[in-house]
């Protein structure tokens, strides 16, 4: 449901129980009491779940990540003209939602991942609001990044499974799909978003969305 | 009569608190910063629970029907 639609419901509801604020008599009647069920109970709970679950819905947007200041840096990093840079090179050629950017890659993709996200961007808030915030640069993930994130989407895919450096050692291929080595380890895929890292000669690309 | 008064304020307070929590869910709802869920889910949510909870109060501990000697509702005969 379109946010201006939750928005034009709840005021809706609010109505209704100003009507019940002004006149609480009419629950006399049957149909007042009927009334006053839906107004008092139904429309407030059910405002209230729409309302939570378009706010859970935004939560996963680009935008909504990059509305905090410390983030400017990584949503800076989507726009380096450097395929090397595996967070701009994803975004850029939209192999993840470009709307989506950051939810894709960093949420969790077992079971109550997304439950598991919410709860870290929630950690995110306090640390924000209530306790030192450290620089961009020291922004550090709460754990290692795991395989299974990347192989929701390259497993299975011709590019991964027949790569030339994913092929080199037979062993390359079973340790990665076992989390064992990680793509993002030193050597590999280890430039991700770098802040802090980019030094003068970084272009950015201003196209796209 | 002291007793549907009672049931009356009760409604006009559950009423009063899930017009405040709506309106705090309606400024959430237009307030793009990450900070809104939170106030969305403790301040609205909250304010919006009470409400309800009151609702649902005021109903269980409203004027009973009367009665008649042998204890059928008059609802009823």
């Amino acid at each position: 449901m379109p946010t201006i639609a939750i928005v034009i419901l709840v005021l809706f509801s609010a109505v209704l129980a100003g009507v019940m604020v002004v006149r609480p008599a009419i629950t006399v009647s049957r149909a007042g009491k009927i009334l006053a069920f839906g107004v008092l109970f139904f429309l407030p709970l059910f405002s209230l779940v729409a309302g939570m679950d378009n706010e859970m819905e935004r939560s996963k947007s680009t935008a909504f990540c990059l509305s905090c200041h410390i983030m400017d840096s990584y949503g800076k990093s989507l726009h380096i003209d450097d395929p090397s840079y595996l967070a701009a090179a994803h975004f850029q050629n939209h192999r993840v939602p470009a709307d989506e950017a950051c939810y894709t890659c960093h949420t969790n993709y077992a079971m109550f991942g997304t439950f598991k996200a919410k709860l870290g961007g929630l950690r995110h808030l306090y640390v924000y609001y209530l306790k030192k915030m450290p620089l961009p640069q020291d922004i550090k993930l709460h754990e290692p990044f795991n395989n299974r994130e990347c192989l929701h989407c390259h497993l299975g895919a011709r590019s991964f499974e027949q790569g030339a450096t994913h092929n080199a050692d037979p062993a390359t291929l079973p340790a990665i799909k076992s989390d064992t080595l990680s793509c993002v380890s030193s050597g590999c895929h280890d430039v991700v978003h770098n802040v802090g890292h980019w030094g003068d000669k970084v272009k950015f690309w201003d196209g796209g969305s | 009569m002291r007793s549907a008064d009672s049931m009356n304020r009760r409604l006009r307070i559950s009423g009063i608190l899930a017009i405040i929590g709506l309106l705090v869910e309606a400024l959430c709802l237009v307030w793009s910063r990450p900070i809104a869920f939170v106030v969305l889910v403790c301040l609205g949510g909250a304010l919006i629970g009470l409400g309800v909870l009151l609702f649902l109060y005021s109903l269980v501990s409203g004027p009973t029907h009367p009665t008649n000697a042998s204890g059928v509702s008059q609802d009823k005969r």
